[in-house]
């Protein structure tokens, strides 16, 4: 075994509600996820040596510790990408803690990120930065492609093209994905599946994709608590193993826009992550138990199927089709509701769901669940967890 | 003596984001992209701008500060143009285009760095310039 | 078309006046005060009992121009239901003249208004025209008339005329306020190119790797000191977005992006013009089509080839 695989483990998950309109400051989410985490792993403020979270997070390390009266922090590192940095915050503090530089480590994300910022919008602050980021960004933002979903819908429509996928078969993720929301009382759309025809007759916002091919913004938080395997078996929960851990860029990488590689219809940096989680934890895709897939566009899901091997490329779409990634399908994928159906909380919420699953405290538990699969953000550098026993 | 081709002495509004603000509300015209930067970008605007309510008042203001506190303004017609966004200079330059008796009609025009704002006529009497 | 524009609009003309709207404040000094000060009109009629009544008039009188102030629905303000405007925007709405630009204001005062009067404000559509042909796209013209009374009294009048129109297929291009690129040391060069009228590529020095988008360092070879060609402008569409939402600065939706594959090879973001979004297709031929904002800025756009 390589990697960092079964020496770390998720102890305890914590969140805010989801909302539209949290009506409070992020800081403010922020403690509380941390300390509903904390809590859930049985565990003091003062037990917490290292904190992790994205790039993009506002709140400071130095800040969330200071709400929570952490007297010290040894260990403090934060990831770039956006979503995808969602699943490498566990990977750093599984590497401090296998590394012996700190004991417990809070990863966290926390947001006003629907009454707040709106990531949704067109940022001509992003495309404007002096860094080189900004000058990446300016390849596609004065040609008017400058929102998540027109970035994703550049792919999708090549994808179409290549595969023969159509519309519909994007649709069908959201009408998975909801109706797993639907019997989730923390979902933003518990109680309120859709149909096929729903998703069909729903507004164009880049066309290909269709208002219910995206997810929506959210306001809310999300914290995990990550200690060694050791320590992990004296808590208050089961201990939840990082089977594997792994961040993956490919060639020619740009964030979102990696539209100048060859053939546009795969995620080759999930490809690198993929490959590195299944020799981490000595498994391939057919171990997989539950996937918890990003999906803050459904285009991506079909195309993770394929980068992950769960299905030949370009057959995502029967794969879906056939009922493959329903909860009693050949790959219950996102039982929470993903992004689509639960809440857009940066990937993180999918950790959670992901500890859940192992843990057997599911809403929508999948029976015998021995490996889950955790990806973080499609179209970025990105990164992956196996979850286990 | 006045007559068809007498110019006005030129007015120029420095369009601060106070002042689209501060006349926005002066004027209860509570629409956001008149003082909500954020939004006035999300519905595809550069900045704040300017509301029309101002425009016919700065176009009085203009016209008045010329014929004199004695003067009566009996209508204010105006076109509208590009917009005036915050951080933009609105220059104004009219002429009196016909006297009528006591009458005297001028022609109004306020410019910003996009273009042709607004411009326009207004008439008035008892101008004592 | 399924909706009835004129018809519609005859029938709410013949309406005639809405029920009229009354003021939240009589004409006040306050409101006064906060107008004259935020418009830096020093006319001393409107704050000065003494100049008022030298220029003639009983006392202070409220400027003119403030007329539509005294009525104006305030912060959560709606329009009502019978409200000609109202009524004539849902409609062009639902017939898919979806955006609004104000064209016209025009405003005459019967009298001057003293401290103290209660206005009352009614609306009457008095003309729809169209559909025509405008720089913006295909639209209506709607003409609405206002009339304020004090008591029974009409003491001013305002025509107020918007153009209701539908953005126009053909994606226009980039505005004054489109997205300025950043320009570094390493992608200067395509920028001077696209002001100077020439799409060019990089091309390593050395080895002679073509390379879209341009950077400092040959990812094939390591050298650094590149060069560029000039490319033909010629290329087919190799994926495309048509954005509908949200809002872009510079740009009126529907739009198009295209991701074009040149005949050199590289491939290139930019707006797809003069062509209806639903006829775009992968494969597509089109030729460059840089447009010119301004001074400091020439965008790479496509257009189909001819
Ligand atoms: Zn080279």
């Amino acid at each position: 075994m390589t990697g960092i695989g079964g020496r770390a483990a998720v102890v305890g998950i914590g969140a805010t509600e989801f909302s539209k309109d949290s009506r409070r400051s992020e800081l403010k989410l922020a403690a509380q996820a941390v300390r509903a985490a904390l809590a859930d792993a049985g565990l003091r403020p003062a037990d917490v040596d290292g904190l992790v979270t994205f790039t993009m997070d506002t709140n400071t390390e130095a800040a969330v510790a200071r709400e929570l009266g952490i007297p010290q922090l040894r260990f403090f590192s934060r990831i770039h990408y956006g979503g995808g940095a969602a699943c490498a915050t566990v990977q750093q503090a599984a590497l401090a803690i296998a590394a012996g530089v700190a004991e417990v480590v809070v990863c966290y994300r926390a947001f006003n990120e629907r009454s707040g910022h709106r990531f949704g919008q067109f940022s001509t602050a992003l495309a404007s930065a002096p860094t080189s980021s900004g000058v990446d960004a300016s390849w596609s933002y004065p040609m008017g492609l400058g929102t998540p979903g027109a970035q994703v819908a550049m792919v999708a429509r090549r994808y179409m093209h290549v595969t023969g996928a159509t519309s519909e078969d994007f649709g069908r993720v959201a009408v998975a994905d909801r109706r797993h929301a639907a019997t989730n009382p923390k979902a933003f759309f518990y109680g309120r599946p859709i149909t096929l025809a729903e998703h069909q007759a729903s507004r164009w916002i880049t066309e290909p994709l269709h208002l219910l091919d995206c997810c929506q913004e959210s306001d809310g938080g999300v914290a995990v608590v990550v200690t060694s395997a050791e320590r992990a078996r004296d808590l208050a929960q089961p201990p939840v193993l990082v089977r594997a851990a792994a961040q993956g860029s490919g060639p020619d990488q740009f964030v979102m826009t990696s539209y100048y590689r060859d053939a546009l219809t795969g995620l080759p940096e999930m490809g690198i992550v993929a490959n590195q989680l299944w020799a981490q934890a000595g498994i391939t895709a057919q171990d997989v138990d539950v996937a918890v897939l990003y999906d803050h566009f459904t285009p991506f899901v079909l195309m993770q199927l394929e980068e992950l091997g769960f299905c030949p490329r370009g057959e995502a779409r029967h794969f879906v089709a056939d009922g493959g990634i329903e909860i009693d399908g050949r790959l219950p994928v996102n039982p929470h509701g993903g992004q689509l159906g639960e809440a857009y909380i940066h990937g993180m919420n999918g950790i959670a769901e992901g500890v859940r699953q192992v843990r057997g405290t599911a809403v929508n538990q999948v029976a015998r669940v021995e490996h889950v699969l955790v990806t973080a953000g499609t179209g970025v550098p990105t990164s992956g967890l196996v979850l286990g026993r | 003596m006045i007559g068809p081709g007498t110019a006005l002495p030129a007015m120029t509004v420095e369009a601060t984001p106070t002042f689209v603000v501060a006349t926005a509300v002066a004027t209860r015209d509570f629409q956001d992209v008149h003082h909500d930067r954020d939004a006035a970008l999300a519905r595809g605007s550069k900045d704040i701008f300017v509301n029309i309510l101002t425009d016919t008042g700065l176009v009085q203001r203009f016209v008045t500060d010329w014929a004199g506190p004695a003067a009566r303004v009996h209508d204010i017609k105006i076109r509208l143009g590009v917009p005036c966004y915050a951080y933009d200079t609105l220059h104004f330059s009219g002429e009196v285009t016909a006297v009528d008796g006591d009458r005297v009609t001028v022609s109004v025009i306020g410019r910003g760095s996009l273009g042709d704002h607004v411009s326009g006529t207004v008439t008035v009497s008892g101008v004592t310039p | 078309m399924t909706v009835d524009i004129l018809g519609r609009a005859g029938q709410v003309r013949a309406a005639g006046e809405c029920a009229p709207r009354s003021a939240r404040d009589p004409v006040n000094q306050p409101m006064i005060n906060n107008w004259v000060e935020a418009l830096g009109d020093a006319n001393p009629i409107y704050t000065s009992e003494a100049a008022a009544r030298a220029a003639g008039h009983p006392g202070v009188v409220a400027p003119p121009a403030m007329i539509q102030v005294w009525t104006m629905a305030g912060l959560h303000g709606r329009r009502a239901a019978d409200d000609p405007l109202q009524i004539m925007t849902a409609l062009l709405d639902e017939a898919g003249f979806t955006s609004v630009v104000a064209t016209n204001c025009e405003q005459t005062y019967h009298r001057y208004l003293r401290v103290g009067e209660h206005l009352r404000m009614t609306t009457a559509l008095e003309d729809v025209t169209g559909p025509k042909r405008t720089a913006l796209g295909d639209g209506w013209f709607v003409t609405t008339r206002n009339v304020w009374y004090s008591g029974e009294e009409p003491v001013a009048e305002m025509r107020f005329r918007v153009l209701k129109f539908a953005p126009g297929p053909a994606a226009a291009p980039a505005g004054a306020d489109a997205v300025r690129p950043v320009v570094s040391r390493d992608t200067a060069f395509f920028w001077e190119g696209t002001a100077a009228g020439e799409l060019r590529i990089q091309r390593c020095g050395a080895c002679g790797t073509l390379r879209h988008p341009p950077g400092p360092m040959c990812p094939s070879c390591g050298a650094d000191d590149p060069g560029y060609v000039l490319a033909s402008g010629r290329g087919t569409v190799f994926s495309y977005v048509v954005h509908h939402h949200p809002p872009v600065p510079g740009r009126t939706v529907p739009f198009v992006v295209a991701l074009v594959e040149l005949e050199e090879g590289v491939r290139m973001l930019g707006g797809l013009v003069g062509v209806d979004p639903g006829e775009v297709r992968i494969g597509m031929a089109v030729e460059a089509a840089l447009t010119r904002v301004d001074d400091g800025l020439t965008l790479p756009d496509w257009r189909p080839a001819r």
